[in-house]
């Protein structure tokens, strides 16, 4: 009777390679504010392996989202450079697609013509663009949706939209900046299992923002802690946790601790500072 | 009760206590006439067809206005909202004009251009242009980021971006522009119709004066309203409506 209970699960291969995808050198961004200079990130190296799933972790401020738009080229380093298969980052592009924490679905189109807005923009004909936005919706499982407007989905289904809509695009770098923070704990952990299975499937490289650490250790291959003002690399940690993971196995727990010990110091001076302003 | 009911026991209710006001005899019948006698003038005017003409008259007029202003104010709204200096120099402009009642453009309208359909024309562009100008501003202005984030994100840029971000996300205040700049251009063209004969609903209304038959007159008010109300409820508040139950603003009744 208890073995039925067990669920049945192959182990997961993470779909890593030994090619770097994305390489971060000396990167500081500062940002001119009216009571001074503030430093948001300062001297970031980061190397990213082809098909790894990095978390990037940090207290409130520390600049993650930053780190994100300079790789999404939404914002541009104030000194040192990001490199992508070796060619410079200058602005965005179709290889590389941000997913915001408010999803940024657009109100005034259907499902499926938010999934294909990217491939429009890019000149992709209609025929195909409609094709490739039906394959993408099929792998989040929202076929039936496809018609529905973005008020009608529920939180949970806005994310998977908003995911379909990136992958049409066919990025090699998905970059996630909180994209699960406002939805409930079930839901959040349906969508890790259902991006754990798309990473593997798509063999996308994935650089992942959260402030949740035991998420960070349910997904990643390797955690990155960043320091609070200016945002530093403060420590890296490689998970060789066996995939599939749950959030609740206490192997994950433990090493979450591990983490959040070193992050406990940084939230805290975040909120002794903000506290003294 | 529902609404239908509701509103013909209102407009029932306002009928009688005006026919019961008039048989008190409070006001000799030539200042305050019948709701009947009102009833008449409409037949009438219709039948003679001189309400025809002028309702003709009056529609080609303010659409005329009406599509030079939004051709227009939608233009300037988009210029002030793109550019800083712009905003600073016109935008504080418009502000300051569109506090000015259109009418008073007559008389330089008049110099200008003479006693002609330009003069009212002019009016009309100058009641419901800067309308059209600020809700326009107001709705680039108030595109949240996120959209324009996600637009330049996903291969979004210059007139692609305008066109299928940054219009359709100011959509909502670009129709209460227009439905703003209608309700302007309405009441611009009937002051001026007014002041300046020439055929038109406001000609008719100062015919009556004239004539001394406020039976007409306000014959033409009920027409004049008749017009501004159901033009705003059979175009903008449908189109309103179908946009915000679309974008998910209110729920579907």
């Amino acid at each position: 009777m208890s073995a039925m209970l067990q669920p049945i699960e192959t182990p997961i291969e993470p779909p890593v390679q030994h090619r770097t995808k994305l390489s971060m050198r000396g990167v500081s961004r500062d940002f001119v504010l009216s009571k001074g200079n503030m430093v948001a990130l300062d001297d970031i190296d980061l190397e990213v392996r082809e098909g790894e799933f990095v978390c990037i972790v940090g207290p409130s401020g520390c600049g993650k989202s930053t780190l994100l738009n300079l790789i999404a080229g939404l914002d541009h380093p104030t000194r040192g450079e990001i490199r992508l298969d070796d060619d410079r980052v200058e602005g965005p592009g179709p290889d590389r697609i941000l997913l915001f924490q408010e999803h940024g679905l657009f109100p005034w189109l259907s499902v499926i013509e938010n999934v294909e807005f990217g491939l429009r923009m890019t000149g992709v004909p209609k025929r195909e663009r409609r094709e490739r936005a039906r394959d993408y919706l099929r792998l989040v499982h929202l076929t039936r949706f496809e018609n529905s407007y973005i008020h009608q989905l529920s939180g949970g289904m806005k994310q998977r939209v908003a995911l379909a809509r990136s992958l049409a695009m066919e990025p090699s770098l998905l970059l996630m900046d909180e994209p699960f923070a406002a939805l409930d704990a079930q839901t959040r952990d349906m969508l890790h299992d259902e991006l754990e299975r798309i990473w593997t499937e798509t063999r996308k490289t994935i650089v992942f923002i959260t402030h949740n650490v035991r998420e960070a250790v349910r997904l990643g291959d390797r955690v990155v802690v960043l320091t609070y003002r200016p945002g530093r690399i403060k420590r890296e940690f490689d998970i060789t946790l066996p995939r599939p993971r749950h959030v609740e196995e206490p192997d994950v727990a433990h090493v979450a601790s591990e983490v959040l010990s070193v992050l406990r110091e940084e939230t805290q001076r975040a909120a002794l500072e903000e506290f003294n302003q | 009760m529902n609404k239908s009911v509701r509103l013909i026991c209102f407009y029932a209710g306002l009928v009688i206590v005006w026919q019961v006001l008039y048989t008190l005899k409070l006001w000799p019948p030539y200042v305050f006439p019948s709701p009947v006698s009102v009833l008449q003038s409409l037949r009438q005017g219709f039948a003679d067809h001189s309400f025809w003409i002028g309702l003709g008259v009056s529609m080609r007029r303010v659409l005329e206005g009406y599509l030079i202003s939004v051709v227009l104010g939608v233009a300037l709204g988009v210029l002030i909202a793109w550019s800083r200096t712009l905003e600073e120099t016109i935008g504080g402009m418009v502000m300051s004009l569109q506090s000015l009642p259109s009418i008073c453009w007559l008389p330089l309208a008049v110099l200008w251009f003479g006693l002609n359909e330009k003069a009212i024309l002019f009016v009309i562009v100058m009641g419901s242009l800067l309308a059209v100008t600020l809700d326009t501003t107001l709705g680039i202005r108030h595109v949240p980021k996120i959209y324009l984030m996600a637009g330049r994100n996903l291969g979004a840029r210059g007139p692609r971006m305008f066109f299928h971000v940054l219009v359709p996300a100011s959509l909502p205040h670009l129709v209460s522009g227009l439905k703003h700049g209608w309700a302007f251009a309405w009441r611009s063209l009937i002051s001026g119709e007014m002041i300046f004969v020439s055929l038109g609903l406001g000609q008719l209304l100062m015919m009556g004066r004239d004539l001394n038959d406020m039976s007409q007159v306000i014959a033409v008010m009920v027409l004049i309203m008749a017009i501004g109300y159901v033009v705003d409820r059979a175009i903008f508040e449908q189109v309103e409506r179908r946009m915000r139950v679309k974008w998910g603003l209110v729920a579907a009744a």
